[in-house]
């Protein structure tokens, strides 16, 4: 136990040398401060990745038939969604549920006919934010859709024009309608804007000869943390009975290679802290311990033990890490208080960049929205504190060994 | 006694079976591209009209279609479904290379795209390339004898496709009997799979000819699924009326 005594000695004793002192606390605020900050556009990173895959497209798990992911057949469809939708809205762990139906079909506006995807989906749960018809118009009357705006580009459709629609239903009779565009729609996932005509559910379901089947159920998680576990929980759900249940990990394992990275590139951020401190910390003990050679032989001349000038040493290293963390700290929350709202602008930074960049059928925005963690936090100033220790260890033990005759005569 | 007259069984059976061997070898391959030129033209001629039933047997039901059919030469093919009752009066029209569908319930008439080809046509397991290449096997495909068959007795044929042509197969085997008319057809897929097969069965006379009136397509990769086409009556080089290949005919069909 380090009594009071002890800790006010040493944080005077830090400050007899306010330059050497206050350059210490300054490199080692600041690499906290950076090591902060770097944590905090990781996080932004990790939540971009995240919340750009699985937001508007794949969601944290996904239901289907079984094999539908094979061959996307239209006839491998879930039966009993609204009620499977209730069981899954009921989960305290489900943010958000919802069903899609996916129809190859073809498109016509004249007589040339165009390979096309009809999407039936829920106009309302697609367009809330971060989801895939976000800021998109939703049509309110029956025979309206939303259509890709490269595919509407690609086949000369404009906003209002009245289109044909021939697919196969799910019980293999021809499906075929004349629909009104409602509006053109810039999606982040690729292939609905290059093929993709989106439908409510309910019209889908009927066009197809599919009523309360659907061929995708789409599942958010309220901890996108927990998803794994929240889909082998909603794998045993007897509604889902012979379907199959998957998180996004599963489905898009390649993605998973692009979060996992985070953590190499965390651990990096420790090591650069350990360097940073321990350079700073042992090099001003050190320093601090030789020039006081002759103050230390004096207190063990007087009788102090050993153990005492350890114990002041180690208090007054400490003292210097956690003065310089607290620096670093609040330097760090401050980064991240002023930038979490509005965003980092990765194209204004880089001088003026595309604002999105297209990556794995995905569009990303170039907009990072740093985040830490109080797990980020302390485990940074544990790592000060650990590195202070280490770091003067030595110069302590090299004090206390001092032969208090020859010291004082030094 | 007895045993003499098994020896004499047994040798007589012996000399048989040797006898029916030494015919065979001596059974001179036919003619291929005669072969291919008789089955392309085995339901078509110059013209023709008939009536057909496809029933196409799916995981989740079994669904059948009444169909009329006119060709003319090898380019052109009308197709209009009368039955079920919901579906009557869809037409598939293909002129050459091209091929409109017209769906009576929007009143539109639809080209389907190159991308669409392999798509299914009306649902069954034939793809709308069915429609449209059904006349270039002996253009695009080498063609060669490969062996003998017994039972049923015919020939073997192998088609493999000329090094330039972009299509779906890559190979297609041809079971033809001894009077040439179809028995099976296998189709290999470019990566040399079989992807479906085709059996030619319930062989009749329609329309003064001697053909199999049911062919029965099965995808080998969907399980429980096939499509059966059974010709009800076909006549042969009949006069068709001149505008029956357009657009505009299209649009009255029903």
């Amino acid at each position: 136990m380090v009594a009071g005594s002890t800790l006010r000695i040493a944080w005077r004793n830090l400050w007899r040398n306010r330059r050497r002192t206050s350059l210490a606390v300054a490199a080692i605020g600041l690499s906290v401060a950076l090591v902060l900050a770097y944590y905090s556009l990781l996080r932004a990173y990790a939540d971009w990745v995240l919340a750009t895959l699985t937001g508007p497209m794949l969601g944290h798990v996904q239901v289907h038939a079984p094999e539908w992911r094979k061959d996307r057949a239209m006839d491998r469809t879930i039966e009993d969604v609204a009620s499977i939708l209730d069981a899954l809205r009921r989960d305290p762990e489900v943010a958000s549920a919802t069903v899609r139906v996916y129809a190859p079909a073809l498109a016509a506006l004249g007589e040339e006919g165009f390979a096309v995807i009809v999407m039936g989906v829920d106009w309302e749960a697609e367009s809330r934010p971060g989801r895939l018809l976000a800021g998109a118009p939703t049509p309110r009357s029956r025979g309206r859709v939303l259509m890709g705006r490269a595919l509407a580009e690609m086949m000369g459709v404009r906003e209002g024009d009245e289109i044909a629609l021939v697919g196969q239903g799910a019980d293999g009779s021809l499906a075929n309608d004349l629909v009104q565009v409602q509006g053109l729609i810039e999606t982040p996932v690729d292939f609905v804007n290059r093929q993709g005509i989106v439908l409510e559910i309910g019209e889908a379901q009927t066009l197809f000869a599919m009523p309360d089947e659907a061929h995708e159920v789409v599942v958010h998680a309220r901890d996108p943390d927990a998803v794994e576990l929240l889909a082998s929980k909603l794998a045993g759900l007897p509604n889902l009975a012979g379907t199959e249940v998957l998180d996004w990990q599963t489905l898009a394992p390649e993605m998973v290679s692009l979060i996992e990275i985070i953590e190499v590139a965390g651990v990096f951020a420790l090591v650069l802290i350990f360097v940073a401190a321990s350079a700073g910390v042992a090099n001003t003990m050190l320093m601090a311990t030789f020039e006081r050679t002759h103050e230390f032989g004096m207190l063990l001349a007087l009788g102090a033990a050993p153990g005492c000038i350890v114990r002041m040493i180690l208090a007054e290293s400490v003292a210097l890490g956690l003065t310089g963390a607290a620096l670093g700290g609040t330097l760090g929350l401050l980064f991240v208080a002023v930038t979490h709202e509005t965003g980092l602008d990765f194209a204004a930074l880089t001088g003026g960049g595309p604002t999105e960049l297209s990556f794995a059928g995905l569009s990303w925005s170039m907009r990072f929205y740093p985040s830490l963690a109080a797990g980020d936090v302390g485990r940074t100033i544990l790592a000060v504190l650990v590195t202070s220790l280490i770091a003067s260890i030595w110069p302590a033990f090299r004090a206390a060994r001092l032969e208090p005759a020859r010291a004082l005569r030094d | 006694m007895a045993r003499a007259r098994l020896l004499r069984a047994v040798a007589l059976s012996a000399s048989i079976s040797l006898f029916s061997g030494t015919v065979e070898s001596f059974q001179k391959p036919p003619d291929v591209e005669a072969i291919l030129t008789h089955l392309d033209d085995l339901y078509r001629s110059k013209s023709s009209t008939s009536r057909m039933e496809i029933r196409v047997v799916s995981r989740r039901t079994t669904r059948t279609l009444r169909l009329k059919a006119w060709s003319r030469g090898e380019e052109e093919v009308l197709v209009v479904i009368e039955e079920p009752a919901r579906e009557a009066g869809t037409a598939t029209l293909r002129v050459g290379d091209n091929l409109w569908n017209y769906l009576p319930r929007i009143a539109r008439t639809i080209r389907v795209p190159p991308a669409m080809m392999l798509g299914s046509w009306m649902g069954t397991d034939f793809t709308n390339d069915d429609l449209v290449k059904e006349s270039s096997l002996h253009k695009d495909f080498v063609s060669r004898v490969e062996r003998r068959s017994e039972d049923p007795k015919g020939w073997w044929l192998t088609l493999e496709v000329k090094p330039e042509v972009v299509g779906r197969w890559a190979k297609i085997e041809f079971l033809v009997s001894d009077d040439w008319l179809p028995i099976e057809e296998r189709h290999f897929d470019r990566k040399g799979r079989l992807a479906r097969t085709m059996r030619f069965d319930e062989v009749k006379t329609l329309g003064g000819r001697r053909l199999p009136a049911r062919l029965v397509l099965t995808p080998t990769d969907a399980e429980g699924q096939s499509t059966e086409l059974r010709y009800l009556e076909i006549d042969f080089d009949v006069p068709i009326a001149d505008d029956t290949f357009s657009l505009s005919r299209l649009e009255q069909t029903r």
